[in-house]
Formats: C-alpha cells, structure tokens, sequence
C-alpha cells in the first residue's frame, strides 16, 4: 500500500506506470461508452463502403442496353437506408468518445486531486501552486482531448483506411495493391511528419513563451521602462523576440504545407483509376467495378485530411499525461504513523544536531541545537533564506531532518502519531490563506462544529472583532474573489482567530505583514501576546517590537544559528544584533 | 457599424467604419501584396482543379465504355487524373507556405505597433487599464485575427470549389442541379440553429470549467492550510460536488456537438439517394451519359461540404474585425504628455520648482491648486501626508508621467515641456513602491537602466553596502536569476537591487516612492544604508514610510488636501507639536525604538502578573 497523509480510495485502482497503461486502466472501467463508441465507428466506416458498391450496380445495368429501373430503386434504397443508419452509427461514436472523454476528465481530475490531498506537507511547500494548478487543468484538458477529437478522429478515420482494400479485393484481389501501399506510406509518413514537427512546435512554443513573458513583465513594469528611459530597448528587444517567433512558426507552416499525405492520396487515386482500367482492357473486370473501386478510393481522403490535427492531439494529450503521473508518482516520504504516540502535548522542543537540505547541492540547516520549555515564546530572527521558515517547518513534521532529531516532549518526531502532532500544532504561514467563505466559517475551518460564541470570543481574542463588525454583513461576510478584500493585517488577525479555536499547545507564527499605521501595530502586538500565552510560541518576526519581548531569541544566518539568548544577552554578544537597535545617523 | 459582440471594452476603444477598418488592414497587407495575388490565383487554381476529378472520371469512364478505338484519348484523361491531382497538392503546398509567411508578418508588425505603442503610451493610460488586458490585446487579439485570414483562405477555396461544381453540374443536366441546390438552404438552416444551441451549451460547458478552474485554484492553495487542521475531507467534498456538476454540464454539451454532424451525413445520404435514382431516369430518357450520372453523384459531396463552412464563417469574421479594432483602438489611443521641445540636457543641477502649479488627474476632482514646491540641487525632501494628501502626484509630474493643467514646473529653470522626455528621464533616478525586476540576473538588472556598466563597478558599489554581505545571501551573487517580476528573491533583495541600479546610474534626481513591505531588521539596515549614499549624490524626492527615511531628510513637507501645511525638519516638526506630530504618531510611531522598549516592558510585566 502506498505511503500517504490522507487516504480516501478512488473509483478504482489504475496502473501508473506509463501514460498508455494508465490510460487504459481508466478507459477499461468506462467501457460501456467506450465499447458503444469504436461500435459506432466501425458501423459507420463500413457502411460508408457502401454506396461506392451500389454505384457500380447501378451503372452496371444502367449501361447494359436494357436498364432495369428496379434494381437502381433498390440501389437508391440502400443507399437512403444505408447512410441513414451510418447517420445514427457516427452519432455513436461522436457521443461515445465525448462522454469518455468527460468521464475521463472528470475521474482523471478527481484521482489527481484525491493525489494530491495525499501528498506530504513537504511536496506542497516545494512544488509551485501556479505549476499544480496548470496540470489540474489545462494537462487534465489536453488528456481529455486525446479521446475527442483525437481517438475519435483516428479511430474513426483508420477504418476508412480499410474500405477500399477490402472493396478492391472484392472486385479483383490485384486490386489491393495501391491501397496496401498507400496504407503502409500513410503511417510512415505520419510518424516521420510527427518526429519532424514536434521539435518545431515546441519551439514555436518556448519562443511565443518567451515574448509573451517578456511583454507582460514590460507592461507591468511599465514605470521601471520609463523611469529608466528604456522604451527603444525594450522595443528592440521585443522586435527580436517576436522575429524569432515569427521564424518558428514560419518553419512550422511549411512542414505543414509539406504534409505528405496529401500528396499520396493524390496518388493513389491517379494509379489505382490506372490499375483499375487496365483491368478492364483485359476484360478482368466492368466498368462499374471502376466506379466502385474509384469511390472507395476517395474514401481514403477523411483519413489523410483529419491526420494533419489528430495524431498532434493526442501525442500532446500523451505529454499531459505523462506530467500528471510525474506529479503523482512523486515519492511521498511521510506517512501518517497511525500506531505511533498520541497524547496531549506539553510543548517541550528540543533540536540536537539537526541538519537539512532540500537538495542534495546545499545545506539548508546546518547542525540546529535548541531547547524551548512548555510556554516559551521565541523569535526567529535572520535574512531571508537564513533558514528561519525551515527551521519552524520541521516543529510539525512538514519535513524530517536528514540527520540529528526533533523531539516534543522527548518523543522523536517520526514516533509521534501524525495525527495527534499536528493536530497540537498551529501554523500560521507568511501568506494567510483564507477559503472563499464567510468569515465565520473561515474562523471555524480547523474546528467545524464551532459555536457562534466560540467564534465570537476567538475573534475578540484576536483583535478581528470590531473590523469583523464593520464589514457589511460581520461575521457572515464572504472572503476573497466574489467578496471583500481584506489587508494583511487583518488576514493575520483572523488566522490567529482560527488559532485561538483550536487551542494548539504549539503556535508557530511566521509574521510578516507590515503595520501600515501604529494603530494596527497596536492591535496585532496586542493579538499575538495573548496568543503566545499558555503555550510555546515561535516567532518568525521582522518587527523588533516582537523580538523584544520574546523569552528566546534566535538569530539565524546561513543556516546556522549565528546567537542565541535573552535580549539583554545579545546586546552585549552580538554586533550584528546591537546594530539593528540603534538609530543609523 | 463596428463589430462588437458584448466584450467589455475599455473607454479609448473606438469604433471604425467598415471602410476605414478594411483601409486599415491593408495598410498591413500591402507590403505583401504580391505574395497575396499569387495566394488568389494558387486558390481559384486549387479551387477549380479541385472540381475536375469528377469529370475526368465521368469522361474516362464513358470513353472507355466505348472502347477499343479511344485507347489514347483514354491514356490522356487518366493521366490528366494523376497530373491535376498532383497539381492539387502543389498548389497545397505553395498556398501553405505562402499563407504562414503573410499571416507570419502581418502578425509580427501589428504586434510590433501595438507594443511600440503601449510601452510608449503615458502612465496616466497604464494605471487606467489593466495590463493583463493591454497584453491580450498584443496577442490573443493578434492571433483571433491571424486566424481569419487562414479561415478566409480556407473558406475562399471552398466557395471557388463549390462554384466551379456547381456552374458544371448546370451545364451537365440543370433540372437535376437545381435539385441538388435546394438541400443548400436546408443545410444552411440546420447548421444555423445548431450553432446557436451550441454556442448555448459551450457558454454553459466553458461556465462550469471555470468553476472547476477556481475551486482548484483556491484548494490547492488551501492544502496546506487544510493539513494543518487535518480537513483535508472537507475541501475534497467541496471539490468533488464542483467536478461532477461541470461533467453533467459538459456531458449535455457532448450531447448536442454529436449531433450536427450525423445530421448533415443523413441529409447528404438522403440526397445521393435521390440523384441515384432521378439521376439514372434521365440516363435512361437519353438526357446524359452514364458518365455524368456518376459524376454528378461524386460531386455532391464536393458541393454540399462547403456550404456549412461558409454558414460557420461569418461568426468568425466578426471576431476578427471585433479583435483588429480592439488592436487598432489601442494603437490609436490618444496620449496627453506632450512636449513642446526636445531640449537635450548633458547633466542636471537638479533644480526643481513648482509655480502655482494645477494639477487633476484626468477622471476625479482638483489634487493641486495653485501649488508650490522649491527644492534647491542637492537638497533632500522628505514628503509626508495621509493618503489621498497628493504625494505621489507630485513625483509623478517630476518624472513626467503625467500632464498638469496649469501654472509652471522647471527643472534647471526650464519648462519640463521643453525636455526631450527621454534624454531628461535619463538623469532621474525612480524607485517605485513595488521594485520591479525583470527576467534575468541581478548583475542583469542592475545594468537596466545604465547599460555601459562594468561588473568590477558594480561590485565595488555592491561593497559599499553592509560590506557587500547582502550579495552573499544570493546563491550565485551577480549571477542569480531573480525569476520572474524578480519573484525568486525577497522583496527586501528586491530593494536593494532597484536601489543598487540608481547608486550605479548617479542621476541628478532621484524620486523614491518607497515600499511599505516589511522587511527583516538586518536588511532594513543595509536598505537604509544604500538608501543614504544615494542621498548623498542627488537631489530627492522621498514619499517617505520609514521613519529613518523621514528623520534623514534636509527637509520635510507636510501635505494635506494638495497643499504644504507644514516643513521643516523632524525635530523641529515633533517639537512644535502640530500635523507632523499627529502623523508621526498615527504612521511613524511603531517604528520608533521607543515603542520598542515598551512593548518589551508590558510583556514583562504581564509575566511579572502571570507567572507560568
């Protein structure tokens, strides 16, 4: 069983080990559709065979000197009865292939996101969001496209690669021959089509990326332009940039245009009317058995007209997919631990020699020695990328530490129950998250069944309660896109609200908002006070306010900790810290 | 009449007459006009040779029934079928080559002005409209565009195909052609109404798409919110109701788009069936040869097809104009800085003086009246208010971003008017509230704005900050890539990098709008440091939020309602007691180490009451 954070089962199990595998493995559990798409495919290729046959019946005795008038009626009535029903047959594959597509989509998209909820808080600290939500939608897209139009459009133009060799053998078996070879030249050149195109298109890509990137950092740095006096460069730079684009997409056009396809079906369709009526010079075979052979050869015309789209359509989708399973087959290297220790916390923290890295090329953390007794606050002081984030990312497991350990209340981590850790455990991150919801429900997130007075006095704790009330509908004000926007400060406020909910014996608290006025300033100091009672605290903190009046501050360089100590200590240890408490003149 | 179909516009759209919209876009396709004469003739050649095969076929078949003594005449047609088929695809291929390289540079030089044009556009323009929507209109615009002249091609065969059939089945039996044109208008109305109960369905499909789309984003950014309280459940249900409501939506969209095409099929079958059998009587009254009955059959196809292309085009007509007008509005759009000179100064004093200035911004009321500001070369002014008090318009004349109304603004004793923009921006140095990076290293951005620079000169000014420890903290120096917008380095990183570019420029003016971003104390310091050795070579214009930056001005300006209600400096300000002292106390306060101490004193005290 796969190691996993959460786990709820998807519809069924699918094989991950290449994008066509696990493909299939979905497509297989939606076979009903699928099975009534390739059936209407089928169908409608083969009937489409047959008005070509009817015509050469037709023709037959419309010339032999006496022209029966009934069997043409009945030509006719085949042919109406026929083409309907081919009518119905192409409505079963255009449908059967749609709605696989969208079971596709939809169980594809599901078991990503059941993935997903699945992963470590490490994968979501390191992977991008913008970089998750492109496959959540756009690759999940494209590999809804590989089923309609993409297998539609092959699928359903591949039979028509057959019609005129069987139609052919029918009639004479030499007759095979331009279709057979047409067949055989078709798929070479489509593959070598697609070898050939694809660099091109992804170049065609990287440089409309590269313009198009570019141009929206000019437009929004327009000031940064003009202050700089930079228009010409910029100009010239673009002119560059979408010259190159230019270039690529020419080159793309003309392979395009050299598809050679196009140029065997004009082939095939010149030797095998030759084929054909040397045929009949040697008395082998009708008149009307040209017609025949010669309409089912130009049949042969929807294949090579949808192949220019749909080959490209599905290995694109392909590519989707293969970056889909790349996320889901990431290794996840924590799992929950369900047997190991549960028990309220007191909140001893305890770091000896711990050392981390996220790759493998530069340490992070360097051998981190600390002890922080139940109720302590402490601050985090340091530069960015000092390690301050990561330091406070291992107190709830988010990351193990490659070598040394973490210990709460004496207990290694990796033997505590995940569940019982962090669930003592409150992060509030450095961009508050707050769900499109009210502002109660937001509160409540972390404790669903919350009273109003339990959101109440959380609130109130946190200093949100009087700018809650000023909102036009308090507490039951709708957060985010369709609602109100809320400043940093009172984002932070609210997630400390969150945090008074759920009482965590542990407060991590990565403070970086800024206080545009000192009322604010006021209110947000005041909030964090009362948050950091009655539990240990740490602080990652710009504001020297903060670190004043912590029980513990840590300052942080490189991934060491450069000092350690009360505030009195560091002010006469510590340049670098006495440095920051005096006014430059 | 103008094409539009609904978009929200944006106020310098404009609407162009269909003669003046098509002169436009000949301005465009003239350079290439060659390439596009022979593009008609490769597409009336296609589209005629397209019609023939049927023909031949017919000939050849009726030719050979005869038989034996025809032989050559029979040669001759079969291989007139291999040639035009052959020629067919010649005529493909010459037309493609030649369509991506017109569409190719039409699309580059439309872009090219529209860029050119946006980037020179006044900042009044940027602030007013989006730049997501500016950037739109550079592409996607272009490429809706694009994509109608490739659909006209394609359409333009298709209708010189679809005549060529249909003047041959005329003269072959027109009793049997006006039948076969009667299923024109049936198709016509078929696609038609399908369209618009697709375009219904598709709005829905794409509404519901959306949906997924927002609710993905917005988890995916609560994850880790979610893991933190363990309701990982609870965002998955939510997610789970949004992803099977947009599969019912566009399940019923899947329904609809199958349907058109069987629909089209049948009517075609229904009408080959016709021809078969109407066909074959007048073969038996004498009226035409076998060969033309099977000719007629195999040309309906070529006839009916294109007709619901042509149904289909009109829609997309109208998003290529809409989108060519939406591209020459933004090109044409109106500026309002104007100079009246192109005076080339070779260095600046830095002088700087308002004279019963007015000055409003182009939608809302007065922000300054009868205005006055001196600022001596070389002084450093510190410019404080609430918001909405006018201090930033007041950078913003200084670097000519915006136009005044009335009264006068010199630099050096000189109209700024009289300035070429360029040349006079090239001795201002600006910071802006939210540093911007581009693309590239910090050695790269650095250079922005003075290109000529050496490394070694950059490291040494690097070396005048905090012992150049900050370019440590990048993980390859110089060489570090700043990401996107600068978004791979901390925004304190960022500061320092726009400041680092002004200390390498030397501008004569330097206008800083500075960021109210919090950032650790140890860069603080070393901002403020860079911060000070820029003040020491120009004359500034500081909209200050630091307090450092406030307390090491010559001189501060309080502002209120677009006038000075107070200057002097910081001491001098808090000791008389007045507005300064009201806003030190409402902005500045928090920042002293005064209110430091404090806080550090009331937190011990609350230990002192509530021993652990």
């Amino acid at each position: 069983m796969a190691i996993s954070e959460f786990s709820t089962p998807f519809r069924y199990k699918t094989d991950k080990s290449s994008p066509i595998r696990w493909l299939w493995s979905h497509t297989i559990h939606l076979w009903p559709m699928f099975v009534v798409a390739m059936l209407g495919a089928i169908g409608n290729a083969a009937l489409a065979s047959v008005p070509p046959l009817e015509f050469g019946t037709a023709y037959d005795t419309l010339i032999s000197g006496t022209p029966l008038m009934h069997v043409v009626l009945r030509a006719a009535v085949i042919i109406f009865i026929s083409q309907s029903a081919r009518g119905v047959f192409q409505f079963f594959r255009n449908f059967g292939f749609e709605v696989t597509a969208q079971q596709i989509e939809r169980n594809v998209r599901e078991e990503f996101y059941i993935n997903l909820l699945g992963k470590s808080m490490t994968f979501h600290s390191l992977q991008s969001i913008g970089d998750l939500m492109a496959r959540a939608t756009n690759d999940i897209r494209e590999v809804n496209y590989i089923f309609s139009p993409g297998i539609n459009m092959v699928f359903g133009s591949i039979n028509f690669l057959f019609i005129p060799i069987t139609v052919g053998a029918a009639i004479h078996p030499s007759l095979i021959l331009t279709p057979v070879i047409f067949l055989v030249l078709y798929f070479l050149s489509i593959a070598r089509y697609l070898k050939i195109l694809e660099p091109v298109t992804r170049n065609v890509r990287l440089y409309f990326g590269a313009l198009n990137s570019r141009l929206a950092e000019d437009i929004d740095g327009i000031e940064t332009v003009k202050s700089a006096a930079q228009e010409d460069s910029e100009i010239a730079l673009f002119k560059a940039n979408i010259q190159a684009y230019r270039d690529t997409s020419v080159q793309q056009g003309d392979i395009e245009a050299r598809f050679l396809p196009m140029l065997l079906l004009a082939l095939a369709m010149g030797f095998g009317l030759m084929h054909a009526l040397l045929l009949v010079r040697q008395g082998a075979i009708g008149m009307g058995s040209v017609l025949t052979y010669f309409s089912s050869l130009s049949l042969l015309g929807f294949p090579t007209n949808t192949s220019i789209r749909s080959y490209s359509q599905i290995s694109l989708g392909l590519a989707g997919a293969r970056r889909l399973l790349s996320v889901m087959n990431m290794e996840n290297n924590l799992d929950k631990n369900d047997e190991g220790h549960a028990g309220k916390l007191r909140g001893e923290v305890e770091f000896s020699h711990v050392s981390f890295a996220y790759t493998s090329e530069t340490a992070t953390l360097k051998d981190i020695n600390l002890v922080v007794y139940p109720g302590q606050t402490v601050a985090v002081v340091g530069q960015t990328g000092s390690g301050k984030t990561t330091l406070a990312r291992l107190i709830n497991r988010t990351y193990d530490p490659d070598q040394g350990s973490v210990r709460i209340d004496g207990v290694d981590l990796r033997d505590w129950s995940l569940d019982s850790l962090r669930s003592q455990i409150s992060i509030i991150e450095q961009d508050i998250f707050l769900f499109s919801k009210t502002i109660a429900e937001n509160i409540a997130f972390g404790k669903p069944g919350a009273t109003q007075e339990e959101i109440l006095v959380a609130a109130r704790k946190a200093q949100a309660e009087n700018f809650i009330n000023a909102l036009p509908e308090g507490f039951e004000t709708v957060i985010g896109e369709r609602g109100v926007t809320l400043s940093g400060g009172q984002r932070q406020r609210l997630a400390l609200a969150r945090a008074f909910l759920t009482d965590p014996r542990i407060l991590i608290l990565d403070d970086s908002t800024s206080a545009i006025d000192s009322q604010t300033e006021d209110e947000i100091q005041k909030a964090i006070m009362l948050a950091a009672e009655g539990r240990t605290t740490f602080i990652i903190t710009h504001r020297l306010s903060q670190i004043r009046w912590a029980d513990l501050i840590v300052v942080m360089k490189e991934g060491l900790i450069s000092s350690i100590g009360t505030h009195e200590e560091l002010m006469d240890t510590s340049e670098s810290y006495r440095n920051i408490f005096t006014e430059v003149q | 009449m103008g094409f539009h179909q609904g978009l929200v516009g944006e106020a310098y759209d404009r609407q162009y007459s269909n003669s003046a919209l098509l002169r436009r876009i000949w301005t465009y396709a003239r350079p290439y006009s060659t390439k596009l004469w022979l593009m008609l003739i490769t597409i009336i050649l296609q589209g005629v040779i397209g019609a023939l095969p049927p023909v031949l076929v017919a000939r050849v078949v009726d030719t050979g029934q005869v038989n034996t003594t025809a032989n050559r005449l029979l040669i001759i047609l079969v291989l007139a079928v291999l040639v035009i088929e052959v020629l067919g695809y010649v005529f493909y291929y010459v037309l493609h080559r030649l369509l991506a390289r017109v569409t190719a540079d039409i699309s580059r030089n439309l872009a090219t002005d529209a860029f050119s044009a946006s980037i020179q556009q006044d900042m009044a323009f940027h602030d007013r409209y989006s730049s997501g929507k500016i950037v739109s209109r550079i592409t996607t615009d272009n490429l809706d565009f694009v994509l109608l002249i490739q659909l006209t091609v394609d359409v333009l065969g298709s209708v010189i195909q679809s005549l060529t059939v249909g003047v041959i089945l005329l003269r072959t039996e027109w009793r049997l052609a006006l039948a076969l044109f009667a299923f024109v208008p049936v198709t016509m109305l078929i696609v038609s109404v399908y369209r618009n109960l697709a375009r219904r369905v598709t709005r829905e499909g794409m509404r519901a798409m959306a949906n997924v789309n927002a609710n993905i984003k917005e988890t995916i950014s609560g994850i880790s919110v979610a893991k933190n309280f363990r309701q990982e459940d609870s965002i998955y249900q939510d997610f789970k109701t949004t992803n099977e409501t947009s599969y019912r939506v566009n399940y019923r969209r899947g329904f609809v788009l199958s349907i058109v095409f069987p629909t089209i099929r049948t009517i075609g079958g229904i009408s080959i069936a016709l021809m078969t059998y109407y066909g074959a009587l007048t073969v038996t009254q004498g009226l035409i040869s076998a060969g033309a009955w099977y000719m007629i059959l195999l040309s309906s196809d070529r006839f009916l097809m294109p007709v619901m292309s042509i149904t289909s085009y009109w829609t997309q007509v109208q998003t290529g104009f809409s989108a060519a007008e939406r591209i020459f509005a933004l090109i044409d759009a109106k500026r309002t800085v104007v100079q009246t000179g192109n005076y080339v100064p070779t260095r600046l004093e830095g002088k700087i003086d308002f004279n019963h200035l007015q000055f409003h911004y182009a939608t809302g009321g007065e922000v300054l009246r009868d205005f006055d500001l001196h600022i001596r070369p070389g002084e450093n002014v510190a410019i404080v208010g609430h918001t909405g008090a006018g201090k930033s318009s007041i950078a913003r004349l200084i670097t000519r971003f915006y136009e005044f109304q009335g009264g006068e603004l010199t630099i050096d004793d000189r109209d700024i008017r009289s300035y070429d923009l360029t040349a006079l921006r090239t001795h201002m140095g600006i910071v802006t509230q939210v540093p911007f990076l581009f693309e590239g290293t910090v050695e790269e951005n650095i250079r922005f704005s003075v290109p000529g620079i050496s490394r070694e000169e950059i490291l040494d000014l690097s070396r005048r900050i905090g012992k150049g420890e900050w370019l440590e903290t990048f993980s390859h120096g110089l060489d570090t890539n700043v990401g996107e917008r600068g978004s791979q380095i901390s925004m304190g990183q960022r500061q320092l990098v726009a400041l680092m570019r002004v200390l390498a420029h030397k501008p004569s003016i330097f206008i800083l709008d500075e960021a109210t971003a919090s950032i650790d104390p140890f860069t603080e310091k070393q901002i403020q440091q860079a911060l000070n050795l820029i003040l020491e070579q120009s004359t500034s214009v500081l909209i200050a939020h630091r307090l450092s930056t406030v307390t090491s001005a010559d001189r501060i300006i309080v502002l209120a309602g677009g006038e000075i209600i107070e200057e002097g400096t910081h001491a001098q300000l808090l000791a008389s007691g007045g507005n300064y002292a009201e806003l030190y106390n409402t902005y500045f306060r928090h920042q002293s180490l005064d209110y430091v101490e404090k806080a550090g004193r009331l937190y011990s005290s609350r230990h002192a009451l509530n021993p652990e």
